[in-house]
């Protein structure tokens, strides 16, 4: 049963890629598919060769903790999705409702905002770990404190 | 680590596991000479736990499900747009805001995906330098369809984010080519899923694996980042987070008689219209009438939205005559299809088929007013075509001529 499903979902992936280079070949407007071939593999190649390793060299070198990870995260999506409207914001072909916002600002507000965000985590969380080990250390037998989950990753880069 | 994706294997059994029959079909390929393992090809390099099946499987449930809701939505549009001569008399004028709804959710989930794409592949990344390259000629090809996956997945979310911006930077054309590119990341996504569903299945419920501290940090911080980045772009179609939409290259309210273009009276070479205009509707009995005529007919009030295969949809206040009445007059059956001719000189849409189902619907107009005013040059003086449920670029405008077609 599960072969078969896996089977069927093969052949059916197997059959769209098909059908779209069928079309991709096929089409009359896409003169050159050399084009789409090289723009594929250099964006495997900026991707992969390049953006990953960066990330990864940072995460194991130069980011330590949870929350500066994780808005670094969130700081990555945001200029990823805004950057090349804030490149192009001044570069609307006369039609002035494209790209009518002030990007840099607003990019930079973004980032501002969650970063204050952040922040707060990261007050928050040593906040309440201060409070519970003061309020563990007069009891040390007994119930066991639960342990603490966003203090892992400091001795375990990536 | 049990489980961890750098020199290990755990979608296919040890090799000595593996039946005989099962090998004849995938013949074992060499392993490359071990000095060549060096650097980041070394055992041991990435120490992070996160690139671990269980994190890579919630990652690829979210990017799966927001890469076939683009497949799917994209699909519609292609229909909705340029129909094949079978199903276009069949297009459905209702719901309202259907296209509306669809193209926006197609950049929604399309923007979404850039993070969750980001997170996948960095959490995969170990396996794209994984020791040996290859182990088997099915190995070698599975690889290679995660290339093509990856390869055009990339390139949808660069080219569609671009094109929201109307910036083409590449060669090829931009509206084929993301249509084309769509089939092959789906089809990929297809064999990727049927390939790593022992694995998937393995990792699909939490209690099946252990836990994993950084792993729900990890998430939570992509979580963060797709809302965030939805919260600042989504305001584009959707009209109740339009106060924060920050990044989105347009706003609902901002452009000409507050509402944006996409293609400028300037761009179409329409700014002045020719003072012997008049609109031709042409059918079995045609006539021509002048802006004052035109006025004179009875007038219809509705409320529709543009919705732009960009993403970015606003409604709008419309005034005009019912475009049914028009090609009625004309003495053009119900049922009958009509082209609709722009004074543009040129433009892939200044000729629009439009279907039936759109011609009849109450709701569709040849509108001379938008919000109560007169149509300023860029949405379309002296007269523009409003209707439900369609994308943007068939909402002709400078209309000039009316032809029934069936």
């Amino acid at each position: 049963m599960t072969a078969t499903v896996r089977g069927l979902l093969l052949a059916a992936g197997l059959a769209v890629i098909g059908y779209g280079l069928y079309g991709l070949l096929g089409d009359p407007y896409i003169t050159d598919p050399v084009e789409i071939l090289v723009w594929a593999l250099g964006g495997l190649v900026i991707h992969d060769g390049l953006w990953v390793p960066l990330v990864c060299l940072l995460g194991a070198f130069l980011v330590r903790g949870p929350v500066l990870r994780g808005w670094l995260v969130v700081a990555a999506a945001v200029t990823a999705v805004g950057l090349p409207a804030v490149l192009r914001a001044d570069d609307d072909h006369g039609n002035p409702s494209v790209l009518p916002l002030p990007y840099l600002r607003n990019w930079l507000l973004v980032l501002a905002a969650t970063a204050g965000v952040a922040l707060l985590l990261a007050l928050a969380g040593r906040w309440r770990r201060r409070d519970r080990a003061a309020r563990h250390r007069p009891r040390p037998v007994g119930r066991r404190p639960r342990p603490v989950r966003r203090r892992a990753p400091r001795e375990d880069p990536s | 680590m049990p489980g961890r994706f750098d020199g290990r294997v755990e979608t296919e059994p040890a090799d000595s596991g593996t039946p005989a029959s099962r090998r004849r079909y995938d013949p074992p390929l060499p392993a490359p000479p071990a000095f060549l393992r060096r650097g980041p090809l070394r055992e041991g390099v990435f120490t992070s736990p996160l690139h671990e099946p269980r994190t890579v499987v919630v990652l690829g449930r979210w990017l799966g499900a927001a890469l076939l809701v683009c497949f799917l939505t994209g699909l519609t549009s292609h229909l909705l747009q340029d129909p094949p001569g079978w199903l276009a008399p069949h297009l459905p004028a209702r719901p309202v805001n259907g296209y509306r709804v669809t193209q926006g959710l197609h950049v929604i989930s399309g923007l979404a995906a850039i993070p969750l794409a980001g997170a996948k592949l960095w959490a995969v990344y170990p396996r794209l330098i994984e020791w040996p390259p290859a182990r088997s000629v099915l190995h070698a090809l599975e690889r290679l369809g995660i290339a093509l996956l990856v390869a055009a997945v990339l390139l949808e979310l660069f080219t569609g984010l671009l094109n929201t911006l109307q910036w083409y930077p590449w060669p090829f054309p931009f509206r084929q080519t993301h249509f084309w590119l769509g089939w092959l990341a789906t089809g990929g996504l297809l064999v990727h899923l049927a390939v790593k569903a022992p694995l998937i299945a393995a990792h699909w419920w939490r209690r099946a694996v252990p836990a994993l501290a950084q792993r729900r940090a990890f998430l939570a911080a992509t979580t963060a980042a797709v809302g965030t980045v939805t919260l600042v772009t989504a305001g584009q179609s959707v009209p109740w987070l339009s106060g924060l939409d920050l990044l989105a290259p347009r706003r609902p309210d901002l452009g000409p008689q507050g509402l944006p273009v996409n293609r400028t009276a300037a761009q179409a070479g329409t700014v002045t219209v020719p003072a012997d205009w008049r609109l031709l509707v042409d059918g079995p009995r045609p006539y021509r009438l002048t802006l004052l005529e035109l006025g004179e007919l009875p007038q219809h009030d509705v409320e529709l939205p543009i919705s732009c295969v960009e993403g970015w949809s606003a409604s709008a206040r419309w005034t005009g005559v019912r475009l049914s009445e028009l090609v009625r007059r004309a003495g053009a059956p119900p049922g009958s299809a009509v082209r609709v001719t722009s004074l543009e000189a040129e433009g892939p849409y200044r000729v629009m088929a439009m279907p039936a189902p759109y011609v009849d619907d109450p709701l569709s107009l040849l509108a001379l007013r938008v919000n109560g005013e007169v149509l300023a040059a860029d949405h379309g003086f002296p007269a523009r075509v409003i209707a439900p449920n369609r994308p943007g670029v068939l909402q002709t405008k400078w209309v000039t001529r009316i032809e029934v077609i069936v």
